[in-house]
């Protein structure tokens, strides 16, 4: 891939300069292009970098710069991975907007979701199973308008994108490298985003820290035109998401709780402050003008899984045995059928042997 | 004069006919024994000696030669004393007259003459039965043990001055009477499902799996009655016939753990603590080979509580045998199969502090945590139970429908029932249960129409199901459908057997 000076010399600053980001920031504001830093780098040094750290990066020159430059360009090159740059033309606009946008982004897969426009659903890794369907059917409706944002953790995450990723919609941002993969088990999900959706780092090897999550965290936020919060807990690190959301002044949606969910307990408290009730995707697509087409239709449905659903009309979780009991039918009937109609996305079972309507 | 007595020796579930023989030299008095004997075999010389001066008898002052053959078979166990002390006496003329060349004798001697009970004694009377040897002699202890056998003179004597006596014709023991084998009728089990309360998931899951052969998996809370349920599976399975019967008395009298009754009449349970070695689990030994537990679990229940606590490498080697049916322990001695067929009942908790998914209380582990628990159980492991359930909460306990308290008669007469449409299905196989079937038999008597087909293709996708999962569920569906009674299977069968496959969503 070509890239053009100044990205090279931005792509080189993230990589292989050894500064960290807010060192990075105070060289370019020296100069009027990376570039120029990329050549004269050792000069700016004093100017940018605390004594202590300045020996070292001093004895930096040019043609060392230039093959440690291909050096990662040809890696990058062999993994099939790109950099998108603050010059950047397909740079996210959002993105640019917030007051520490990344100097680089890495990523894999497809690159043109990055023009779309950007919606991020996240969630607690203890979100509730009834929530994770809902971050799934979401994610998916949402994903014909948007493109949807997310981590890589279980919980809210996944369920988002594994909703959006059945419309080879999703981004997901890493907290750790390109070549990492946190948390670990989900390695396959990150080959599937690889071919199917888009994937995002700021680094390439760095690996995961307590920071990172806060550093993932604002551009989760960032990129996207507003975020849902799935779940979180009174301390969740969801939480950071949200806070960075209005931050940077976007919208910021949440799904109600009933008040003894510990894992709803944030997402309740941000209603509270003013984030908007989420109670369908509608709700998020109506907030930035957009109207659905049509209403999706719900499956076609036996009588006997009417019946089921009407014992479950209410929305309230109800276990296997009691449905069975209102329905008049047995137990391990209602257990097939129940099984039937989880299969088409109508009911979701919640652990415990209960199952709940997805309405 | 040289002296030969018919003995036999233990090899796995196989008894291999060992001659005794015993030769007096004159010279320096000395006794030698010859022919592979083991620690406890050499002992013998001591017990023998003992034995024969408290009975009457005099232990002869010779050069004494004892000689075990074949030569090249190792002979362990105490079971060779009675066969010692007749060829000596033999020998040495105490017992002239006596006929002995076609009875065998087996028995451990004390001190004071009497003979004790041996391990192994019906596998080795079946062979030697095989081998034409229709006459035994046996300590009397031993006597339930052996009067199954039929179409065998056996007789039971309590010690060596009995034995004599009958050899001589003086008091001749009353033969042995063979009885049939009666199966005990009734539950005379401790559990019952009628006792346990609520828990209709997981009693049609029991029923399932006790009327298919296959293996069950409950996940739920602690004190919720996982170990109570598993109890009740022996309850509900069928009676064993009579061939089954012998076959886990064979294994449980080669282990030295057959009751009182002499012969199996109940189902084994076994329970083997999560600290069990993967010996004690398959079996294994130093020299002679022993059956595991999951060999003494043959035809009956291996409950494993608590199964993320066992050693993986423990849990592991139970994957070939769960396949299999059968297994082959080998060591240096030689290789030994025994028969492993078991159902296999294993209980979890849903994360480590027990509380996940739970309603009223709150889990208190990271997801981390819950991740590595469930990881100590591998997915190959978890592929092969056919049935996982969830255990209720106790709050449930109050909805008690009318199948709720059934008891396990109740349930047993639908087992049978599904039980016979399999017999009748696998006429010809050598197949018992769905749970046995192979990929062949499953593509000849599981037909799945175009929506059955399409059902499956669904939940593969899913559920990302591996191959092995989706015959498994095949097979229950098979079973469930047998105990529907239907032909064939149908969509709602389908849908039964894949809402028992737990693991895919955990």
């Amino acid at each position: 891939m070509q890239y053009t000076k100044d990205e090279e010399a931005l792509i080189w600053l993230t990589l292989c300069s050894g500064l960290d980001f807010r060192e990075s920031e105070r060289m370019l504001s020296l100069v009027p292009s990376p570039h120029m830093l990329f050549e004269q780098f050792e000069e700016l040094v004093p100017r940018a970098v605390p004594q202590e750290r300045r020996a070292v990066l001093q004895k930096s020159n040019l043609a060392q710069r230039n093959t440690e430059l291909s050096n990662a360009l040809s890696r990058m090159e062999k993994k099939n991975y790109f950099a998108v740059t603050r010059v950047t033309e397909d740079y996210p606009e959002q993105l640019a907007a917030i007051d520490t946008p990344p100097l680089v982004l890495f990523g894999a897969g497809n690159r043109a979701l990055l023009k779309e426009k950007i919606f991020c659903i996240v969630g607690s890794r203890r979100t509730p199973p009834q929530a994770m369907k809902y971050g799934e059917k979401f994610a998916e409706e949402l994903s014909d308008y948007f493109a949807i944002v997310t981590g890589l953790a279980e919980g809210g995450d996944l369920s988002a994108l594994q909703g959006a990723l059945k419309k080879k919609r999703a981004i997901c941002v890493l907290p750790c490298g390109l070549n990492e993969c946190y948390p670990a088990a989900h390695s396959d999900f990150k080959e599937k985003v690889k071919k199917d959706g888009l994937l995002l780092s700021e680094s390439l090897d760095d690996k995961t820290r307590q920071y990172s999550f806060y550093a993932r965290n604002r551009i989760l936020a960032g990129i996207s035109l507003g975020t849902l919060i799935l779940s979180a807990g009174e301390r969740s690190g969801t939480l950071i998401t949200a806070n960075a959301c209005l931050n940077y002044g976007r919208e910021l949606f949440a799904i109600p709780y009933d008040l003894s969910v510990p894992q709803g307990r944030g997402c309740n408290l941000l209603i509270q402050q003013g984030a908007y009730l989420c109670l369908g995707s509608e709700n998020i697509l109506n907030n930035f003008g957009i109207f659905m087409k049509e209403k999706p239709t719900l499956p076609e449905l036996t009588k006997e899984e009417k019946e089921i659903l009407t014992t479950l009309a209410d929305g309230e979780e109800l276990h296997a045995s009691v449905i069975a009991q209102r329905a008049k039918i047995e137990i391990f009937e209602a257990f097939a059928i129940l099984a039937k109609l989880e299969m088409k996305q109508v009911v979701v079972k919640t652990g415990g042997n209960c199952y709940k309507i997805i309405g | 004069m040289i002296a030969k007595v018919h003995c036999f020796a233990l090899n796995g579930l196989e008894g291999v006919p060992v001659e005794v023989e015993t030769d007096i030299n004159r010279g320096l008095p000395s006794y030698d024994m010859v022919g592979l004997p083991d620690a406890a075999v050499k002992e013998s010389k001591e017990r023998v000696r003992s034995a024969l001066k408290n009975s009457g008898f005099t232990f002869p002052l010779y050069k004494i030669t004892v000689n075990f053959a074949p030569a090249d078979i190792r002979k362990e166990g105490a079971s060779f004393d009675l066969a010692v002390a007749v060829s000596l006496l033999k020998a040495t003329d105490q017992l002239s007259g006596a006929e002995t060349d076609d009875l065998v004798f087996l028995g451990e001697l004390g001190l004071n003459g009497e003979l004790r009970p041996v391990n192994g004694l019906l596998p080795i009377m079946i062979s030697a039965k095989g081998a034409g040897f229709t006459k035994f002699i046996i300590p009397a202890d031993n006597a339930k043990e052996a009067r199954f056998l039929e179409g065998t003179e056996i007789y039971p004597a309590e010690n060596l001055t009995k034995v004599c006596a009958h050899l001589l014709g003086f008091t001749p023991i009353p033969k042995l009477e063979t009885v049939g084998y009666m199966i005990a009728s009734g539950n005379h089990y401790a559990a019952d499902l009628q006792f346990v309360k609520g828990q209709p998931i997981a009693r049609r899951a029991l029923e399932i799996s006790a009327a298919g052969g296959h293996n069950l998996l409950m996940v739920g809370p602690p004190g919720t009655g996982k170990t109570m349920l598993a109890r009740c599976i022996p309850t509900i399975l069928p009676d064993l016939t009579f061939e089954e019967a012998l076959e886990i008395t064979k294994i449980h009298s080669v282990a030295g753990i057959l009751g009182q009754e002499g012969i199996v009449t109940e189902r084994p349970f076994r329970t083997p603590h999560h600290t069990a070695s993967t010996v004690s689990l398959c079996g294994g030994g130093n020299r002679v080979v022993h059956p595991g537990e999951i060999s003494l679990a043959h035809g009956g229940v291996l409950f494993l509580d608590e199964l993320p606590e066992y050693k993986r490498s423990s849990l592991e080697a139970l994957r070939q045998p769960l396949e299999d049916g059968c297994i082959s322990v080998s060591r240096a001695a030689g290789t030994v199969t025994y028969p492993s067929r078991f159902i296999l009942c294993a209980s979890m908790n849903p994360c480590p502090c027990g509380n996940y998914g739970s309603k009223k209380l709150t889990c208190s582990c990271s997801p981390a945590e819950i991740r590595r628990y469930r990881k100590k159980v591998s997915g190959p492991l978890l592929d092969r139970i056919d049935l996982q359930v969830e255990v209720d909460n106790l709050d449930y306990d109050d909805i008690v429908t009318e199948r709720g308290s059934e008891p396990s008669s109740a349930v047993k007469v639908r087992v049978n029932r599904a039980r016979d449409v399999q017999r009748a299905r696998f006429k010809d196989t050598g197949l018992n249960t769905n749970a046995e079937m192979g990929e062949r038999e499953i593509g000849k008597f599981c037909k799945l129409d175009g929506e059955c087909e399409e059902i499956l293709g669904e939940a593969f996708e899913r559920l990302s199901l591996s191959a092995r999962a989706r015959a498994r569920i095949i097979k229950v569906a098979r079973t469930i459908a047998d105990l529907d009674g239907k032909q064939s299977i149908e969509p709602k069968h389908i849908y039964e057997a894949v809402s028992y496959r737990l693991q895919e969503r955990l």
